[in-house]
């Protein structure tokens, strides 16, 4: 307590500190008058007295050092002393301030931006209140390739009745329904879930109730939990929502709540509803059927539970599940469970991603760091003078290096201050690019461990970039006052230091150049990808009929024949088609076993992705065919069954043979499909994926529910998108249709996160590139002009200017070749691990290596030619006699 | 100075606060007067060092001053013990009495019955 209050006593004796200089004076001088006093009084001579008295106090001035000492904080006052000092002489160097703020601006910006989403997205706990015990259950059979199977109801029935890991299992799928009641009819998407869903992740409603065991009870009456962006999109946040009542499916469904602004996972949903309003789902027939698989699971771990016990005490319920059922779960299939956390799950692909950019964003910052430091070390050389005074009138070693500290503490902070702002004007812009790997990317923000972290990184990098010039100017010591020369000799150590730096940032900007070099090379190499079709003027929507009112094969044939009819004499259409999905969608696939005749049953059941397409299909899209037939209107129910295969599968199941004519059977031997035709391979679900072995049944066959439409056109697809949608309303006005956009944008999306990965790379090397050479033209341009008496000697004897010129440029060259060589090392350690990021290209790959390095030469001899050309312009008889 | 004692660190402010409450309110120069001449003069006292110790003392809140005038019609500043100095001058004193107490029966110790 004392102490604490002396200690705010000491605080306020920073202010007003002239009056209690006076009150000290007076009361020591009439200290020293009672003295004297009372020595005259004992008979002493008044000189005598004087002097006696003085001794005693032990010297008027040191006597009030030691009290002010007392009075105030001395560290304290030293430090602001330092801070006004530091602030005054980065004022007149306005020139090296603007860059070395800018320089850490940006490298610090870098990082806080980059950190500020692995903070949200890989740091940061889910926003759900469960969000560390979820984890998410997948059915694998991974002999047969299948690796996320969904659940059939009898088998999540098993899974929660017999597992003793789990304190809930809930289970999710999304459709697309049609919601009536508002102006026009709408295509919701709409997540099915377990009543206790939401109870389970932890998420409890923004307005209104959450679902209750009695909403999922057969029968109960419909009801409808709003997501907060469906509430705010469409209904622009309107409270009275609550218990209003739309029609979907043909039941009347009330709404009951709208759910906080949370990330939606699995999928972003317009609304919810319990599994009991799913006319799918609530399906007596569905729900009997054990091969029946539409659901996702996600489970509640119970406390103390780790994943991987939860993993193995569901693995032996599938044991029971083969034992029970052998011709569902073939051992062959080699059927098991794989339980991961929801946190992993929804972050391990952005994971990789974002670590290289944070490791990127690093290395611009080193880089931006040793150019500082660089700088600082030039400027060291102009401020010798002023240090050594400094060091005569008795400041110590202590004191100077705080004071050099103390100056690059300031950069830092107003770079810290600078970086900031940059990242936060690209927060939006990151946003949408994280958005591309994880549903966590509306998390990202800057808050208080984002700011701490810039904090942190500016004192790092005042660290970094001060200590280099602090340390070697208070070690070997300004000594040379006595030749009061402006140009004093550098020496040997300072300059050795400063190469050292270029060197390093050479170094550093060769390794980032390099990954984004890589980055870039693999993205060309994906821009060239045959995807086997072409995307030109290609019009896709998706369109989900209405059930209930499609609720036959019949009528869905007719409505997406006469859709198709009548598209064909639409001008500006030159071919239409319907199909279940087409290229880079981002469907899953739908993969089935088949039967081939005449091979033997011993070996595993063939599987391949099934798809149904209309005639037309293959024309719309341009994928050849290269054997047999396209579909035509006679192929449908009463003609012979017929189906189309791809290359691939041709390759695979047929080998050399020819397959047209050939037969196989989808349902175990019972009909047999004709082949008759092959078409060619499609990049299905990536450009940087292999085709799959594909099938193709004729949509008359199997008239689809959801599908899409994809059309041909001779103009800007995305021009006639309204006259289509318009034909689509003339067959059924109650059937929207959704997802509007040209096969080409489908196209440029699926490889958005590879372009913008590489962009920030590219912008993070080009940062660096450019922090480096300026680095590089800097120190070269100090050298020159510290040597323009050496130069002016070496004309004066004979050299020509070329030769300095030449002299000057190797120099600069020498560092830039020690700097890529050692680049290069680092570069093959380290650009292993962007391995998993590269499509075609290897880590090491000799051609991104040479043309980087060339690039940086280049860069490097650009930035020595200046200060090169200036030595060479050195007139002789001036630099001689400014000496 | 043989003959003569310095002042041991820390004893100084009791001194100060023993004076203070002896002789009532004083000024700088009459403390350091009354510790030597209490000390029969074998205290040889920095004046200089008073000052700062006198300075901790009134941050603590034991001691407070104001500006008066002395016998001989000086200006001077005048410190008096306050309520809490009181009080720390009386724990002190007794833990000073411990202290000396202890080191006493270390170096005289009194024979003990066998």
């Amino acid at each position: 307590m004392r102490s604490l209050r002396a200690w705010f006593l000491r605080l306020g004796g920073l202010f007003n500190k002239e009056q209690k200089d006076r009150e000290l004076s007076a009361e020591l001088e009439s200290h020293l008058q009672m003295h004297v006093e009372d020595k005259l009084r004992s008979g002493m001579s008044a000189e005598e007295a004087r002097r006696d008295a003085m001794m005693k106090l032990g010297g008027v001035e040191s006597t009030k050092e030691n009290y002010r000492e007392r009075r105030g904080l001395p560290l304290f006052e030293t430090l602001l002393q330092d801070f006004r000092f530091g602030a005054r002489m980065l004022r007149r160097n306005p020139g090296f301030t603007a860059v070395a703020v800018l320089t850490l601006g940006l490298g610090i910006g870098a990082n806080t931006a980059i950190f500020s989403v692995v903070n949200a997205v890989l740091l940061r706990r889910l926003p759900y209140d469960n969000g560390d015990r979820l984890v998410i259950v997948q059915q694998q059979a991974p002999r047969a390739g299948f690796l996320d199977v969904p659940f059939s109801v009898p088998e999540l029935t098993d899974y929660r009745s017999q597992n003793r890991s789990l304190d809930a299992l809930v289970e999710y799928h999304n459709m697309a329904f049609i919601l009536l009641g508002r102006a026009e009819p709408e295509r919701v998407r709409t997540g099915v879930v377990s009543w206790n869903f939401f109870d389970v992740f932890g998420v409890k409603p923004l307005m209104g109730r959450s679902f209750r065991s009695d909403d999922e009870k057969p029968g109960a009456p419909a009801v409808l939990l709003l997501s907060y962006e469906y509430w705010i999109r469409s209904f622009g946040g309107d409270p009275t929502v609550i218990d209003k009542t739309f029609t979907m499916n043909d039941r009347l469904h009330t709404v009951i709540g709208v759910l906080p602004p949370l990330p939606q996972y699995p999928d972003e949903n317009d609304v919810y509803m319990p599994t009991t309003a799913c006319p799918f789902r609530s399906d007596p027939r569905m729900i009997a059927n054990r091969q029946d698989r539409m659901m996702r699971a996600f489970g509640l771990r119970k406390p103390g539970m780790r994943v991987s016990q939860v993993e193995a005490d569901l693995t032996g319920i599938v044991r029971n599940m083969q034992r029970a059922y052998p011709d569902i779960y073939p051992a062959a299939f080699d059927v098991g469970t794989r339980t991961v956390s929801l946190r992993d799950e929804m972050t391990h692909e952005a994971r990789p991603t974002m670590l290289v950019l944070l490791g990127a964003a690093g290395f611009v910052l080193l880089i931006a760091c040793a150019n500082v430091a660089n700088l600082n070390l030039a400027r060291m050389v102009r401020r010798e003078r002023e240090l050594a005074v400094r060091t005569a009138l008795g400041a110590g070693r202590m004191r100077l290096f705080r004071q050099l500290l103390t100056e690059s503490f300031l950069l830092a902070l107003a770079g810290g201050a600078l970086g900031l702002l940059l990242a936060h004007n690209c927060l939006a812009l990151l946003v949408k690019f994280v958005a591309l790997f994880t549903s966590r990317a509306g998390e990202i923000r800057i808050d208080g461990t984002v700011l701490l972290f810039t904090l942190a990184v500016a004192v790092v990098t005042s660290l970094i970039s001060g200590s280099a010039a602090a340390l070697h100017t208070t070690a070997t010591g300004a000594t040379d006052l006595k030749e009061g020369s402006a140009q004093s000799t550098v020496g040997m150590g300072r300059r050795r230091l400063r190469d050292v730096l270029i060197v390093s940032q050479v170094a550093v900007s060769f390794l980032l150049l390099i990954g984004a070099g890589l980055m870039l090379r693999s993205f060309m190499n994906l821009q060239h990808v045959d995807p086997g079709f072409q995307p030109e003027n290609v019009l896709t929507m998706r369109l989900n009929l209405n059930f209930t009112k499609y609720d036959n094969d019949d009528k869905r044939r007719a409505f997406f024949e006469s859709l198709l009819d009548k598209l064909q004499g639409q001008p500006g259409v030159r071919s239409g088609a319907a199909t279940m999905t087409f290229p880079l969608e981002g469907m899953q696939p739908m993969r089935n076993d088949f039967k081939i005749e005449g091979q033997t049953q011993s070996q595993a059941m063939p599987i391949g992705d099934f798809r149904v397409v209309s005639p037309g299909y293959f024309e719309t899209l341009r994928i050849p065919i290269s054997e047999g037939r396209d579909f035509t209107r006679g192929d449908r129910p009463g003609a012979p069954d017929v189906a189309i295969v791809n290359r691939s599968a041709a390759r695979h199941f047929w080998g050399t043979q020819d397959p047209i004519g050939k037969r196989i059977s989808t349902d175990n031997g019972k009909t047999w499909i004709q082949i008759v035709g092959v078409v060619g391979d499609v990049k299905q679900y990536g450009l940087n994926q292999d085709a799959a072995d594909e099938l193709y049944f004729p949509l008359a066959n199997s008239p689809l529910l959801n599908g899409d439409l994809v059309v041909k056109t001779a103009v800007d697809p995305l021009s006639i998108a309204r006259k289509v949608i318009e034909q689509i309303y003339e067959i059924d006005p109650n059937q929207p249709a959704a997802r509007v956009r040209s096969l080409e944008q489908v196209r440029s999306d699926s490889i958005a996160a590879p372009r913008l990965t590489t962009d920030l790379l590219a912008l993070f090397a080009l940062l660096a590139l450019a922090i480096a050479a300026a680095g590089i033209g800097g120190v070269m341009a100090l050298a020159v002009s510290q040597r323009t008496h050496e130069i002016g000697v070496r004309m004066a004897i004979g050299a020509l200017p070329h030769e300095i010129l030449r002299m000057v440029l190797r120099r600069g060259l020498a560092l830039t070749a020690i700097g890529v060589a050692l680049g290069l090392f680092g570069a093959l350690a380290l650009t292993r691990i962007l391995r998993g990021l590269l499509f075609e290209v290897t880590p090491t790959d000799p051609l991104t290596f040479m043309a980087v390095a060339a690039v940086l030469v280049l860069a490097a001899l650009v930035a020595c030619y200046l200060p090169a050309r200036r030595a060479a312009r050195v007139d002789p008889m001036v630099a001689l006699r400014c000496e | 100075m043989s003959g003569k004692a310095d002042v041991w660190q820390g004893t100084l402010a009791l001194m100060v606060l023993k004076t203070l409450q002896t002789m009532g309110p004083l000024h700088g120069y009459g403390i350091a007067r009354r510790i030597e001449q209490t000390s029969g003069d074998v205290l040889s006292l920095n004046y200089g060092t008073l000052y700062p110790a006198l300075l901790k003392l009134e941050q603590e809140g034991y001691i407070a001053s104001e500006w008066g005038i002395s016998d001989n019609n000086r200006k001077a500043k005048y410190y008096r013990l306050t309520r809490a100095g009181h009080k720390q001058l009386a724990r002190e004193a007794r833990q000073w009495e411990q202290a000396t107490g202890i080191i006493e029966r270390f170096l005289c110790p009194r024979e003990e019955p066998q």
